[in-house]
């Protein structure tokens, strides 16, 4: 893996790119999934919106449920949810595509002609969900906070500019930035394993299922080690 | 081909809206912590900082205006707040606005409040130094919430020895029992409901009268308001005041008289000392008198046994009738 992860650095700054390649590919991993992560970010904000607002009524303080709320999206749930979704839908995908390459012995024909397999199909990829990952989070999280509203507003009402006030009053950089930070990494860490177990799958159409199934073990375990590793980070940076 | 240009414009309107949604969300949370746009520094000492951290809002008069940009200790008493301010309120702050450390409600975070002093004063500079006066912490809250426990406690203890105390008396609990007690309570009360709807006829009627007697109707008002009447007791008090001058001068002639009088008689040569001192004048006054009473009664008798003359009888009789005529 590591010799996987140095291979894939060492080609992604040699040139030639491969554009076109790394555009279809933002295409099928960024815009294709976005209206899962839209949907999921939207039923997340809605369902955190309703099941705190008994408690904080509790504690008579209610108001500050967009505060809550915005908190918990932008520095943790939106990420991590997105993130999750990401990896189920884009590792297991691109596992299975390149495992099945790999068994069609596609990937060696493309080493026989002359192209860089490497280059064309795993760093393309693995570019793509490093970029598009934080793009989906931030649709997501914006998606998340109007679910959060519509849930605010079912039992109770507030205007969308209070709303959107009290969030952004809340929200700072040390907040943001962070959270918007680490979804590179999960986005990279999704790429890397799923295209890594694709594209070291074993001969056979059980290689393939496998490849995408430990693809998707491998990268929300991989997701929440460095969402461990970012919280410590920042609570040593002293922005938490 | 025309499915790779749909989709590439599907992909750049998909990254536009994220980084659009980025970028507005980072400048709306820049903003709110002025980072945006002009603003200035100014600075504000306090010998306990109570909390405060960098970030924490500034408000002035209750409206946002920035944030505290650092917190560094000058001594061990004095604690120097940097505050990073929107230039667009620097014509409102004064260099004798004060300063105090507050909370953003109960449970909130610290702030910073900036209240406009009503004396004037010049405009604060770059990097000025404004005062700063206490404001009420928890601690002082806890305090105060301390002592009214305090009276709090002794106050129901007081209560409670009161309640054992009206426990343990028969007198009240038998008064309290006797409907007889409670019959002359409701008597009573339904007596002074009656006397105060009395009162309040009597008051009404006063003021009636009042309102009369302010209108000039009846005797009292007429007296109190007629103009004439008034002249008119002018008039009599001055007669009266003429009146006790005439007479304290006729008492003091009348007094002159009796003091000669009284000289006379001291002295003797005079009338009223014969007539009062000399008992033998006096005797000899009183036999003249007698002697002319007697005179007086014989000349009645001439007069009368004239008017039975012959030659006066007619002369009496045509006087009669002339009397008799003009009554």
């Amino acid at each position: 893996m590591t010799r996987f992860i140095g291979r894939y650095l060492r080609e992604l700054v040699n040139p030639r790119y491969e554009v076109r390649a790394f555009i279809h590919q933002c295409y099928t991993i960024g815009y294709s999934s976005l209206a899962l992560i839209g949907t999921t970010g939207f039923i997340m904000g809605l369902v955190l919106t309703m099941q705190l607002r008994p408690s904080l009524i509790a504690y008579g303080v209610v108001s500050q449920l967009p505060v809550m709320v915005s908190l918990a999206i932008v520095r943790e749930i939106g990420p991590v949810i997105s993130a999750l979704i990401f990896a189920g839908k884009i590792s297991s995908s691109i596992g299975a595509e390149l495992g099945s390459m790999r068994v069609t012995e596609q990937i060696d024909a493309m080493e026989v002609s002359g192209t860089n397999p490497f280059k064309f199909l795993v760093v393309s990829r693995v570019l793509a969900a490093t970029l598009m990952l934080p793009l989906l989070t931030i649709l997501s999280d914006a998606i998340a906070l109007y679910g959060s509203y519509l849930g605010v507003n079912i039992k109770g009402h507030t205007s969308l500019q209070l709303f959107f006030s009290d969030v952004f009053d809340a929200l700072h950089y040390g907040d943001v930035m962070p959270a918007l930070i680490k979804t590179f990494f999960f986005g990279a860490a999704v790429g890397l394993i799923g295209c890594y177990k694709g594209y070291n799958s074993s001969k056979g159409t059980a290689g393939v299922g496998l490849a995408a199934n430990s693809a998707v073990v491998a990268s929300s375990l991989a997701i929440f080690i460095i969402d461990l590793l970012a919280v410590q980070i920042t609570d040593l940076l002293g922005l938490n | 081909m025309k499915k790779n240009t749909n989709n590439d414009i599907k992909l750049g309107i998909f990254i536009s809206a994220g980084l659009l949604v980025l970028i507005i969300s980072l400048y709306v949370i820049g903003s709110k912590q002025n980072f945006f746009g002009s603003n200035f520094y100014v600075r504000a000492r306090f010998a306990n900082a109570g909390g405060l951290v960098p970030g924490n809002n500034v408000l002035y008069s209750g409206i946002q205006a920035g944030t505290v940009s650092d917190i560094e200790i000058i001594d061990d008493t004095t604690i120097e707040v940097t505050l990073l301010l929107n230039k667009k309120i620097k014509p409102y702050i004064y260099s004798n606005s004060l300063v105090s450390i507050g909370n953003d409600g109960l449970m909130g975070n610290k702030i910073i409040n900036i209240t406009p002093n009503s004396t004037p004063a010049s405009h604060i500079e770059d990097n000025g130094l404004l005062m700063t006066q206490s404001g009420s912490n928890m601690d002082q809250m806890m305090q105060t919430l301390s002592y009214t426990n305090e009276n709090a406690m002794a106050i129901t203890s007081e209560l409670k020895e009161t309640t054992t105390r009206i426990n343990n008396d028969n007198t009240l609990w038998t008064i309290l029992d006797d409907t007889m007690v409670a019959k002359d309570l409701i008597a009573s009360v339904a007596n002074l409901r009656a006397s105060t709807a009395r009162i309040n006829e009597m008051t009404t009627t006063l003021d009636l009268i009042l309102k009369d007697i302010h209108q000039g109707k009846g005797t009292i008002g007429t007296l109190l308001t007629d103009d004439d009447i008034a002249n008119d007791i002018q008039q009599a008090v001055q007669d009266i005041d003429r009146v006790a001058v005439s007479a304290e001068v006729a008492i003091r002639t009348l007094d002159s008289t009796v003091q000669q009088l009284r000289t006379g008689m001291t002295t003797g040569g005079s009338m009223a000392h014969t007539v009062i001192g000399d008992t033998a004048a006096a005797n000899s006054l009183k036999r003249s008198l007698q002697h002319i009473e007697k005179g007086t009664d014989r000349f009645s008798e001439s007069m009368e046994a004239l008017q039975h003359n012959f030659l006066l009888r007619r002369y009496f009789k045509r006087k009669a009738r002339n009397e008799k005529g003009k009554e």
